[in-house]
């Protein structure tokens, strides 16, 4: 049965019925999760379909959506956001709910109310963050396909850790409706999957225009899959100077590889400056966050959601049931927003990481005049032991320093496994392409993943 | 930018978050050092990057009735709500 879920979407579909592939996500899921915490809901009566996952941060009728927080308490959406609407019409069939740092706010799923998912390939590392278990529930083959979110790399980088496919389109691309949302200039659901064919696939079924969401593209949703066997024989790929210069060992050495198997293909392989790319954590901290402070601010214990039963007054409401019910890193997150928003810092901090995000968006449409892609690894190291950076935020944040740019400058960006560490732990390529050219991102990685093959291995567990 | 316990304690008070002291000392000492980092944007220089509204308008949508969200799926999330549909808060007005 497990075989099933390893075989890519349109073989799988042939292979068996609906029925089946539900039932053998379903047991691969009670078989795995107790020991890797990807999913917190597992939605027994899915029925039939090609089961899919969903990060707990997408609301879904028939279930919880907990966002990983106490301060959502047993919240069930009265609608399905549109991402999963679509899925559920495409005859895919959700089959639970994936953990997450709450809110979407962490690198590692550490930050989960309810416990830190695990990496499948050493379950004593993290699986990466935010959406983690969306990438565990992939990564070990518990379901096909799984949907994230993205504010600054949260499925880029747990697909990396995890070895598997993860794919941030576009912003506006997909509807957010349903999305709960955390920073609004640079959220966009995004997507987990073993292959990139699968994550074609994938966007042609959840991507367009939805007037529930206002900020939703109206641009044509494209052939996806159309260009995914044409190779990359003079297509040009730009490396990022400012990114790659401080590599080293065997990121290094793997992403040298990578290059060498785009050069085999008939690719243009150079160098690009992109000056401001190092800003981009630095920027994102501050407009996400202030961002999320606003958006957060619906959480007050009044219309759904945890309420303190030690509240007597209005005031008591808003202050004592946020601060039960949100966890110190989504406090440490509004803090720093509604620092940088408030009165005499607004410039010196919105303001100012506004206008560099600016010139980071110019310096994004340099590189793009003389590339079709944007080269860069897709974290600076593999996955990280449990524990070992949730006593440094700054640390943690830094992990994001590749994945970060393109929320900011709102391209689409794809994580795809290019091979593992000395320790046998996944390692990632990512690139990027300008607005609305998924179907060149797919094209690229595709030619990548047939060339090198690394998605056919499964994490020992 | 050095955060202090009082400034931390303002903020707090903006964002509607409770804090007792000695994780108000810990969040104020974690914002100092993310601060710091954050600080470099100073270096960079943002001349003809200052205006940063977005010039593209939100296409809104044609505002006509329809139905919205069931109001019982909306009360069975409320943590008080009443017959009469409404959400129950404590009293704001004095005696």
């Amino acid at each position: 049965m497990t075989e099933l879920l390893n075989l890519p979407w349109h073989e799988a579909r042939a292979a068996a019925s609906g029925r089946e592939l539900v039932e053998a996500s379903l047991s691969a899921i009670d078989r795995l999760n107790p020991k890797l915490n990807a999913f917190l809901h597992v939605a027994r009566d899915a029925g039939e379909g090609m089961p899919v996952a969903v990060k707990d941060n997408i609301v879904t009728t028939g279930m919880p959506t907990t966002c990983a927080s106490r301060i959502l308490g047993d919240f069930v959406s009265p609608f399905d956001a549109t991402a999963v609407a679509r899925l559920r019409a495409a005859s895919c069939s959700i089959v639970g709910k994936t953990n997450l740092d709450e809110f979407a706010m962490g690198s590692s799923t550490e930050h989960s109310a309810f416990g830190p998912a695990r990496n499948p390939w050493d379950t004593a590392r993290v699986p990466g963050g935010s959406s983690g278990g969306s990438a565990v529930a992939v990564a070990a083959r518990m379901v096909p396909a799984a949907l994230g979110s993205e504010t600054g790399g949260s499925v880029r980088q747990p697909a990396a850790l995890c070895g598997v496919v993860g794919l941030k389109p576009t912003y506006g691309r997909v509807s957010r409706n349903g999305l709960v949302a955390f920073g609004s200039s640079v959220d966009q659901i995004g997507i987990v999957t073993k292959t990139v064919g699968e994550c074609a696939e994938m966007l042609g079924i959840i991507a367009g225009h939805d007037e529930y969401d206002s900020t939703s593209a109206t641009t044509p949703v494209d052939d996806y899959a159309a260009d995914l066997d044409a190779g990359v024989r003079g297509l040009r790929f730009g490396v990022v100077r400012e990114a790659v210069s401080q590599l080293e060992g065997e990121v290094r050495a793997n992403f040298d590889d990578a290059l060498a198997v785009l050069r085999g293909g008939g690719a243009v392989v150079e160098e690009v400056s992109v000056p401001t790319i190092g800003y981009a954590i630095a920027i994102y901290y501050i407009v996400a966050n202030a961002e999320a402070s606003a958006n957060l601010s619906r959480f007050d214990g009044i219309r759904y959601g945890h309420r303190s039963a030690r509240a007597k007054s209005l005031r008591e409401v808003y202050f004592e049931s946020r601060g039960e019910g949100f966890g110190d890193e989504v406090k440490r997150r509004i803090m720093l927003g509604t620092f940088a928003l408030s009165s005499g810092y607004y410039d010196a901090y919105y303001g100012r990481a506004q206008a560099v995000r600016a010139k980071l968006r110019a310096d994004f449409d340099a590189a793009f005049r003389r590339f079709d892609y944007l080269l860069t690894p897709t974290t600076p190291e593999p996955a990280f032991p449990i524990g070992a950076k949730t006593d440094d935020p700054l640390s943690m944040y830094l992990n994001d320093i590749f994945t970060a740019p393109a929320n900011l400058v709102g391209i689409p960006a794809i994580a795809i496994p290019s091979g593992f560490s000395r320790d046998h732990l996944p390692l990632s390529l990512q690139l990027m392409s300008p607005h609305f050219t998924e179907r060149a991102l797919f094209r690229a990685a595709n030619f990548f993943e047939r060339e090198t093959g690394y998605w056919r291995e499964v994490p020992p567990i | 930018m050095k955060i202090d316990r009082n400034e931390a304690k303002r903020i707090a008070d903006l964002a509607h978050l409770e804090f007792d002291d000695a994780a108000l000392e810990r969040m104020a000492g974690e914002m100092t050092k993310i601060l710091s980092y954050i600080d470099q944007l100073g270096e960079v220089d943002v001349t003809g990057f200052e205006a940063v509204a977005d010039a593209e308008a939100t296409p809104l949508r044609d505002d006509v009735p329809r139905s919205s969200v069931d109001r019982d799926a909306v009360a069975a999330n409320a943590p008080a709500f009443s017959e009469d549909g409404h959400f129950i808060v404590p009293k704001v007005i004095g005696d």
